[in-house]
């Protein structure tokens, strides 16, 4: 056994540097384990066969924990990566972690932002814009204004709180009230009863799901308490459930941001970075990609795109 | 003549705070609340009987929540990717969970490692293996259509009752008649309260306590149906996390002792139903969801407190009871 | 000579024994009161009484006249009782004054005044003739210097009366010596000593007085001149050992158990033939850690045998597990009912049926009235008294557990029972059901294996004597070669000198 290790060791030592002088190393570190982040990976995956001269991975943070990435990062400095695009769970307890990262090897950060850490950049989605988009549905929803629920895993992540500050400013003076936020600990079936529960309290006119995982088992609960179309749904993100719910009218629309894009971008900017062209950074190094509306009339065609980009 | 006082008090608990919580809001007791509450109470009843059923050998399961989340993604890659019929992919869901069961059963009797040792790997291995097999992508029924007939019989309701809470009563009725009633289930008490002793009484004490790893791997195999049609998709890192801790204070709150030899089904089942109104009430009542697992904790401690102080008076009752009885004997 | 200390009726009940009855004793003022009684007689819930850390059912201690109902630990400090126990309970990690002052330390501005300490144990130590000095560290001392700092310890609270229990059971021959010289000066110093102990010869040459406990009870006094060895094995055993004899009604039969070179875990290279007759009693001698209950587990299925043969009924039978054991019908009465022989949170009804569930069940439903008509039946038989079939047998006396476990094998068909010690704990009425009892199942062919510590049951109960030396059988006796005298012969593996034979 003994000798097996040590064995195994060697060998480990002998090829890792190898892999570092052949091949520069970069890396998507993702916040959670979600089909969002599958569809980045197939951006990550373009770049790839673009510039195959590059070693690029995905690293899944299945616990989503801020500790799980602290330790994932350090295993990427170990094998001496080059650059990587991080979303982060925990931005304001990470910055030495993030900078000690940034000092070793090119930092950006995707769809969750540090912006108080060294990175380089931060390319996604503007949560507090998309936040508004959501804040519009939901006033295009309730014309007659109403009372709204919302549902998310955490209240802890900046982009939860971001998505609810964006819908508060444009919520804010009109007839529709913001009556409760549940927060559900990341699990499904907690999600659900959240659900189940403000049916059965009552007096409220529009739920939305915070997190791509609300979003559907909003749909499966309304649907099992019989009030489809009495309830308004708006929602967030692509979830097969939630466009399918978009696509039969009982959810007002989702706001989706664009996952492959933050991968593809990760990547092609990050090479750009290494090769000494920063000219793509603005100043206030905030690299924005819209997020778009999904509503009936789009529905279809967005359903078709992801169908081909989440084939295996 | 034997009252089950533990089951008594537990009930008792149960109807003030649901009264209190009634009388904050009406809507409590309503229809649809109480037919929600149901559906959450026999989703998490079935396995935390499992539950009890080891911590009554003086063991402990820690791993039914992993399961939950090993045997949910193989289920739904089954049906969705690889066409398997549902009858099928149910058999191969409870035998897997009859497999793992029998695994850890034998572990803790032939290897003598110590139960929590035993599932806690379990819980990492399957939420590991769970994870892999899926590359860490949430697993759904996706774009197919899921509307069959295994959906209705599990996530759907007869006379407006949910069908998790009457499997969850006639498993209830099943695993009572065996605990309380079979020549297993005094087995089962007599291993928990004192090994050595039932070995010496000829009882196979090994093959008593697989029984109940594999019956709680069995049960937690049916969770899984039911909480996926709940869920309609699995997560691997987040599905059934923490779902064994539910399960045990369940057990606990329902009157197992986790030393082993104490326990009844009905007290289970209430200590589900107990947690669930918990869960409820927060959301009912507009208690911050920040709240949710202190109000839990909370209820559990002083559920706990309350019987241990009342088993005290009990035994004093006994002793002096017994010495009253001595004089006239000697 | 004025009583120092006096008990008048001290009465102590726990649940299911009553521990001491009506005990009352003086000791006077440099009086040495040796305690002498059998292993539960009710020495040492005496002395947990007196160290105030059990409180009396009823009685009264009076201590220089004045009664006290109950002591709490510093009351009965500060009345100058104090204790050397069995076990030491001393701080390794400390020196002798740290350990002589402890809970009572010298203090000077909040913190201990290792000066003072030191200057108030270092004439402890001297009267007491120690060889070490307060700074020793006790790590280092041996278990009779230890003993000593214990006694200081007993003085520097100015106790009048020093209880020691068992004190020289660790001691060798010289520090025994030792000691008795100590405790005559003591006594010399007007410090009464209460001195409990099994060695006769010890007692005999310290103590002005010997009192004996049995059952908790005080059954006699000797004092002066009356103290003899004789004398005060006659108080302890307080009864003709031939009164427990029953013969059997039959010479033993045809079949039994027999042993074949049967060589146990413990003992590999000590192979055991032994042949356990149908209908009698054979009692199995020895000291402890001889094999005995090595054996008996092996026999029963719960250690395996390495190699041998065990024969029921002139078949060879294969046993792996207790489980096959009692399907042959060989069951073990485990010398540790508590732990392995009954269950003692169940009803006495679920623990005379556990072994033989499946006969009360039906469909593998147990059918719960078929299991109390048995339970009462056994309760009957064996006078089992307990308020009803559903109590906890944690509740019973000792006797009546210890019925409970015969009541589970009895309710079966047994071939081969094994008694390991039967009557350890119990009482003295019960004690003689059991025998009865064992009779019983001798007579109606049940060959039975008895093995116990007790001299006076070994002699009194058995139709022939087994006994073990070192993993073997040392020896068989038969009933007229029967003595204290022979059975110790061969346990301590010498020849038996057939002149000795009675």
């Amino acid at each position: 056994m003994k000798r097996i290790c040590a064995f195994g060791l060697a060998v480990a030592l002998c090829l890792s540097p190898a892999i570092a002088q052949t091949k520069k190393q970069l890396a998507l570190v993702t916040n959670a384990a979600a089909d969002f982040w599958t569809i980045a990976k197939r951006g990550v995956e373009k770049a790839q066969k673009e510039h195959p001269d590059y070693s690029m991975e995905v690293v899944i943070t299945g616990q989503a924990t801020a500790a799980e990435q602290r330790r994932e990062l350090d295993d990427l400095l170990a094998r001496g990566v080059s650059g990587v695009s991080i979303s982060a769970i925990d931005p304001k307890n990470s910055t030495a972690e993030f900078n000690k990262v940034a000092s070793k090897a090119v930092l950006f950060t995707t769809d969750s932002d540090a912006p108080g850490s060294n990175r380089a950049v931060y390319i996604g989605t503007d949560n507090v814009a998309a936040g508004r988009q959501a804040g519009e549905e939901i006033k295009k929803a309730l014309p007659k204004g109403g009372k709204v629920v919302m549902f998310v895993g955490t209240m802890d992540a900046d982009n939860a709180r971001e998505r609810v500050q964006g819908i508060k400013d444009v919520l804010s003076g009109s007839n529709i009230q913001i009556a409760d936020i549940r927060t559900d600990g990341v699990d499904f079936a907690k999600a659900k009863s959240n659900v189940q529960d403000a049916l059965a309290k009552g007096g409220v006119d529009c739920l939305v799901g915070l997190y791509s995982y609300n979003t559907p088992q909003i749909y499966s609960a309304v649907k099992e308490a019989g009030k489809t179309g009495a309830i308004k749904i708006v929602g967030f993100d692509e979830d097969p459930q939630t466009l399918r719910g978009v696509a039969d009218g009982t959810i007002q629309s989702t706001i989706v941001q664009q996952p492959f894009e933050f991968g593809y971008q990760s990547m092609t900017d990050m090479i750009k970075y290494l090769a000494g062209d920063k000219s793509f950074i603005p100043a206030n190094k905030l690299i924005i990609i819209p997020t778009r509306v999904i509503e009936k009339t789009n529905v279809a065609q967005f359903q078709d795109s992801m169908k081909q980009l989440l084939a295996k | 003549m034997m009252l089950p006082k533990k089951e008594l008090g537990l009930l008792v608990l149960l109807v003030v705070i649901s009264a209190i919580t009634e009388a904050l809001n009406p809507l409590f007791l309503s229809g649809v609340n109480l037919l929600d509450m149901a559906n959450l109470i026999g989703l998490f009843g079935i396995f935390s009987i499992g539950e009890g059923l080891t911590i009554i050998t003086g063991g402990i399961d820690l791993s039914v929540g992993s399961m939950f989340s090993l045997l949910g993604v193989i289920f739904i890659d089954l049906v969705a990717n690889w066409g398997v019929g549902w009858p099928l992919a149910l058999v191969a869901v409870l035998a897997g969970g009859l497999l793992l069961g029998a695994i850890q059963g034998i572990l803790i009797t032939r290897a003598r490692m110590q139960p929590f040792i035993v599932t806690l790997c379990g819980l990492l291995i399957y939420r590991g293996a769970a994870r892999y097999y899926t590359d860490d992508s949430t697993m759904g029924f996706g774009y197919g259509n899921d509307a069959d007939t295994l959906s209705w019989l599990a996530a759907g309701r007869s006379f407006g009752i949910p069908h998790s809470f009457i499997f969850l009563i006639v498993v209830s009725l099943i695993l009572g008649v065996v605990l309380h009633r079979s020549v297993f289930g005094r087995y089962l008490f007599a291993v928990g309260k004192n090994e050595e002793a039932a070995r010496y009484s000829g009882i196979s004490t090994k093959l008593v306590i697989t029984g109940a790893y594999v019956l709680s791997g069995l049960l937690a195999g049916i969770s899984t149906i039911f909480l996926v049609f709940y869920t309609n998709s699995v997560s691997p890192s987040t599905f059934g996390n923490f779902y064994e801790l539910y399960a045990i204070a369940a057990a606990v709150l329902g009157g197992c002792s986790l030393r082993g030899g104490e326990g009844s089904i009905l007290g289970i089942v209430l200590g589900t139903a107990l947690l669930q109104v918990l869960q409820n009430l927060v959301n009912i009542l507009g208690i911050p969801s920040s709240l949710n697992f202190a109000v839990m904790g909370t209820v559990i401690l002083l559920g706990v407190f309350a019987d241990q102080q009342l088993q005290k008076r009990r035994a004093v009752a006994i002793s002096v009871a017994a010495q009253r009885a001595r004089p006239a004997v000697t | 000579m004025d009583p120092l200390l006096e008990l008048v009726g001290i009465t102590k009940v726990y649940p299911g024994v009553t521990a001491l009855d009506d005990i009352s004793l003086c000791v006077g003022r440099g009086e040495v009161l040796g305690l002498i009684g059998e292993n539960g007689a009710g020495k040492s819930t005496l002395m947990k009484i007196l160290g105030g850390v059990e409180t009396p059912t009823a009685g009264t201690i009076r201590i220089d006249g004045k009664d006290h109902a109950t002591l709490n630990v510093n009351e009965s400090m500060r009345a100058g009782i104090g204790f050397v126990h069995q076990e030491l309970n001393l701080f390794d990690n400390l020196d002798v004054a740290s350990n002589v002052c402890i809970g009572r330390e010298p203090r000077r501005f909040g913190l201990v005044d290792r000066k003072q300490a030191r200057a108030r144990v270092a004439p402890l130590l001297e009267r007491l003739g120690a060889d070490f000095g307060p700074d020793t560290a006790v790590e280092g001392l041996s278990i009779a210097q230890q003993q000593l700092v214990e006694i200081a310890k007993a003085l520097s609270i100015d106790a009048r009366v020093i209880i020691m229990d068992e004190p020289t059971s660790s001691l060798t021959l010289r520090e025994t010596e030792r000691l008795l010289r100590v405790i005559a000066e003591l006594r010399e110093g007007g410090v009464s000593i209460i001195y409990i102990s099994h060695r006769l010869g010890e007692v005999k040459s310290c103590a002005n007085r010997v009192v004996c406990l049995r059952d908790g009870r005080i059954v006699g006094e000797l004092a002066g001149e009356a103290i003899s060895h004789a004398t005060m094995i006659r108080l302890m055993i307080g009864r003709d050992l031939k009164a427990l004899y029953i013969p059997p009604e039959a010479e033993p039969r045809q079949g039994g158990c027999e042993l074949r070179g049967v060589i146990t875990p413990g003992f590999p290279n000590r192979p055991v033939n032994l042949v356990i007759r149908a209908g009698e009693i054979l009692g199995l001698a020895g000291l402890v850690g001889s094999g005995r209950t090595s054996l008996a587990r092996a026999i029963f299925g719960i250690d395996r045998i390495s190699t041998g043969q065990i024969l029921l009924d002139g078949t060879p039978v294969d046993i792996t597990s207790p489980r096959q054991a009692i399907r042959h019908g060989m069951y073990l009465v485990p010398e540790d009912r508590k732990r392995s022989g009954l269950i003692m949170e169940m009803p006495v009804v679920e623990n005379i049926t556990l072994a033989s569930l499946g006969v009360y069940a039906r469909m593998l439903l147990v059918n719960r009235n078929s299991e109390l008509a048995a339970s009462q039946t056994q309760r009957t038989r064996l006078t089992i008294r307990a308020p009803g079939d559903q109590t906890q047998v944690v509740t019973l006396s000792g006797g009546n557990q210890q019925k409970v476990v015969l009541a589970k094998w009895l309710s079966m068909q047994p071939k081969v029972v094994i008694f390991d010690e039967p009557t350890r704990g119990v009482d003295v009425g019960a004690k003689n059901e059991i025998y009865i009892l064992m009779r019983e199942l001798a007579d109606r062919g049940v060959a039975i294996l008895m093995i116990s510590s007790d001299m006076e049951e070994v002699i009194g109960v058995s139709d022939r004597i087994a006994v073990m030396h070192e993993g073997t059988i040392s020896g068989i006796l038969e009933r007229p070669q029967f003595s204290e005298y022979n059975v110790l012969h061969l346990a301590i593996g010498q020849e038996l000198e057939m002149a000795e034979a009675q």
